[in-house]
């Protein structure tokens, strides 16, 4: 079907910079995940792709075709909103008819059109039906049946699990999965749930502050965060952070000394830090596992059956959380010993850069 | 809900209010409808009387006969109201979208001016909006009554759609765009059928403006009678010797029942469409 290729976006509302310069190759029959917080600029940037919102500067290439200038109809492509943006007045048939009532087809066209789209949706049964008759999940359904119908060679949408109940959005997730596996077309979609990112994307497109801090596969992002930012951002609970110093670098890797006092060697490539230098080490919650080396007083605990999540915070006041098998031999106030293996330890710098982990898993390569 | 209950005092005030409200409002209506049921005879004894036995629809009747061309001034006043009404909501559609939802220059001050053309009455007005009735030729047609109804009624027309367009979810309008289609399909597919409660408002009133106002520009602009609106035509009810009370306010109350039933037929849509969208549904 498509590729996309953003160049050098930028985007300016008034006086305030909202993209500042995005890049991005997105390949044919990718699915791909914009996600970050409120105002990371991610919806702006699919109105963009979509042409509902004009660039300030930078280039929108589909399929090797420059096409910033031509309305989204011309781009080849289709948007499920937010709020779906169904027709009240109109019925599901209509509905889904609608874009192609707009080129004009012949209507037996029309009808076999709206029927296929219909039978993949399993919509069906519901086409003589109002909006207004059906369920938040159906109506998502009429919604991407509406972009499907005209055949667009690249899906944008734009938080579109976001009004359903959290079972509901379960069940599409899977669904939206196996759509694109029946498509076979690229699809581009905003979240700011982290979740929803990780479980159907192929690639994650990480944006904060109208910047890609980066762009990779989940297992990238989860085993190799390229910055600090992604690092707390991918990954529930969030990653640890705690303040620490360097103490020196050789083959077995980077010798620290956290702020609280324990030393660990961890197996980063320190090449460019220097003795004395401030760091951050990031452990996630995941990795601890009940030991000797760190000590932390639980203040809360969150049994979940499989995990046993704590929170609390270290002897020098340092917050921190730690996932724990269900069973373990807990309970809030008291003071447990805790270890993490060196390797599955991240490293910033002072600017948030990660330091590459050296002994990260398979599957991240 | 908990909020609408009230104690009995608290009832017993509201209804007071409506009470009294309603009085205000309605017993010019009752004091019509009271005359025209009298004969001439007892309008004007001493003591006043409200009630007596003469009481009867005689007035009903006679007026047509006093009045010949009563029935072409109803006819009149409705059609003069309904063609102010069209051709007033063919120019606020387009005007009413265009202020809802395009950017352009002096946006703001184009509608804060048609507002302030609203403060002149029809009144201050009627002299140079003669000597224009003249210059086109329009004078003694039914365009002299129309043509200034309608410039005076598109800025409240535009006021009123532009809020209700306003309240249509902008998502609707941009999947449409998506999808291909130009404005003015989106306006006529998507943005007309869900503005339906609030065009029924604007042309409703748009047509109790149209109604009200024709009397003015009728005695202006208009010398023949068989143009005349009923507002106009009840004077000839005011003959040299004597006024028949009576069969005028038979009259009026007649000219004003479609009006009435109109608005019987229309309220509910009135009511939602007044205060749409001022909660989240």
């Amino acid at each position: 079907m498509a590729t996309l290729n953003l160049q050098n976006i930028t985007k300016s509302f008034g006086a305030s910079q909202v993209l500042k310069g995005i890049d991005l190759a997105i390949k044919d029959k990718e699915f791909v995940v914009f996600v970050g917080p409120s105002g990371c600029g991610k919806s702006t940037l699919l109105r963009i792709v979509a042409g509902l919102e004009e660039a300030t500067s930078g280039a929108i290439v589909i399929e090797g075709t420059d096409v910033s200038a031509l309305a989204p109809v011309d781009r080849g492509i289709s948007m499920v909103f937010q709020s779906y943006a169904l027709y009240p007045h109109l019925t599901v048939f209509e509905n889904i008819a609608f874009p192609l009532r707009v080129q004009k087809l012949p209507e037996t066209e029309v009808k076999s059109k709206v029927a296929k789209a219909a039978e993949i949706l399993q919509l069906t049964e519901k086409l003589q039906l109002k909006p207004g008759q059906l369920s938040g999940g159906q109506r998502q359904r009429v919604a991407i049946g509406r972009s499907i119908v005209r055949n667009p060679k690249i899906f944008l949408f734009d938080e579109p699990l976001s009004n359903l109940d959290a079972a509901l959005r379960g069940d599409m997730r899977v669904e939206l999965s196996q759509l694109h596996r029946d498509l076979a077309a690229t699809m581009i979609y905003v979240t700011h749930d982290q979740v929803e990112a990780m479980t159907m994307a192929h690639r994650i497109v990480v944006l904060n502050a109208g910047k890609v801090e980066q762009f990779g596969t989940p297992m990238e992002l989860y085993h190799h965060p390229a910055t600090r930012f992604v690092a707390t951002f991918i990954g529930q609970p969030n990653m640890n952070l705690v303040p620490a110093k360097v103490l020196g670098y050789d083959t077995r890797g980077l010798a620290v000394e956290l702020d609280g006092g324990a030393q660990l060697t961890l197996p980063v490539d320190g090449a460019a830090a220097k003795k004395g230098d401030r760091i951050e080490v990031g452990m996630r919650p995941e990795n601890i596992h009940l030991g000797q080396g760190l000590s932390m007083k639980v203040r809360v605990l969150e049994r979940l059956g499989g995990t046993s999540i704590t929170y609390g915070h270290m002897d020098n006041g340092q917050r921190f959380c730690a996932a724990l098998p269900g069973d373990a031999d807990v309970a809030e106030g008291q003071t447990v010993d805790l270890s993490i293996n060196p390797a599955d330890c991240h490293v910033f710098d002072a600017s948030g850069a990660v330091l590459r982990r050296l002994m990260a898993p398979a599957l991240a390569a | 809900m908990l909020m609408d209950r009230y104690n009995i005092w608290q009832k017993i005030g509201i209804y007071a209010a409506i009470l009294v409200f309603l009085t205000f409002i309605l017993l010019p209506f009752v004091e019509m409808f009271r005359t025209s049921l009298s004969p001439m005879s007892h309008l004007f004894h001493s003591p006043y009387e409200f009630w007596t036995t003469e009481f009867s629809f005689q007035a009903y009747h006679d007026m047509w006969i006093k009045v010949p061309l009563l029935g072409r001034y109803i006819l009149n006043s409705i059609y003069v109201a309904t063609m102010v009404t069209v051709l007033t909501m063919i120019f606020v559609i387009p005007a009413a979208y265009a202020y809802a939802r395009l950017e352009f220059p002096f946006k703001s001050i184009s509608l804060g001016a048609f507002l302030a053309v609203n403060m002149f009455t029809g009144a201050v007005l009627l002299i140079p909006l003669y000597r224009v009735m003249q210059t086109l030729s329009l004078l003694n047609t039914y365009w002299s009554m129309i043509i200034p109804g309608v410039a005076f009624l598109i800025p409240t027309g535009i006021w009123l759609l532009r809020g209700y367009l306003e309240k249509i979810p902008r998502e609707l309008e941009e999947a449409a765009f998506v999808d291909g289609a130009s404005r003015i399909y989106t306006l006529r597919r998507v943005v007309l059928p869900l503005a339906v409660p609030g065009l029924i408002v604007v042309g409703v009133s748009v047509f109790i403006g149209a109604y009200a106002q024709q009397y003015l520009f009728a005695i202006t602009f208009n010398q023949v009678r068989e143009y005349q609106p009923l507002a106009a035509g009840l004077f000839e009810f005011i003959g040299y010797q004597s006024v028949e009370w009576n069969q005028m306010m038979a009259a009026a109350l007649t000219g004003i029942l479609p009006v009435i039933i109109v608005f019987l037929f229309l309220q509910k849509y009135l009511v939602a469409g007044l205060t749409a969208g001022a909660v989240k549904e």
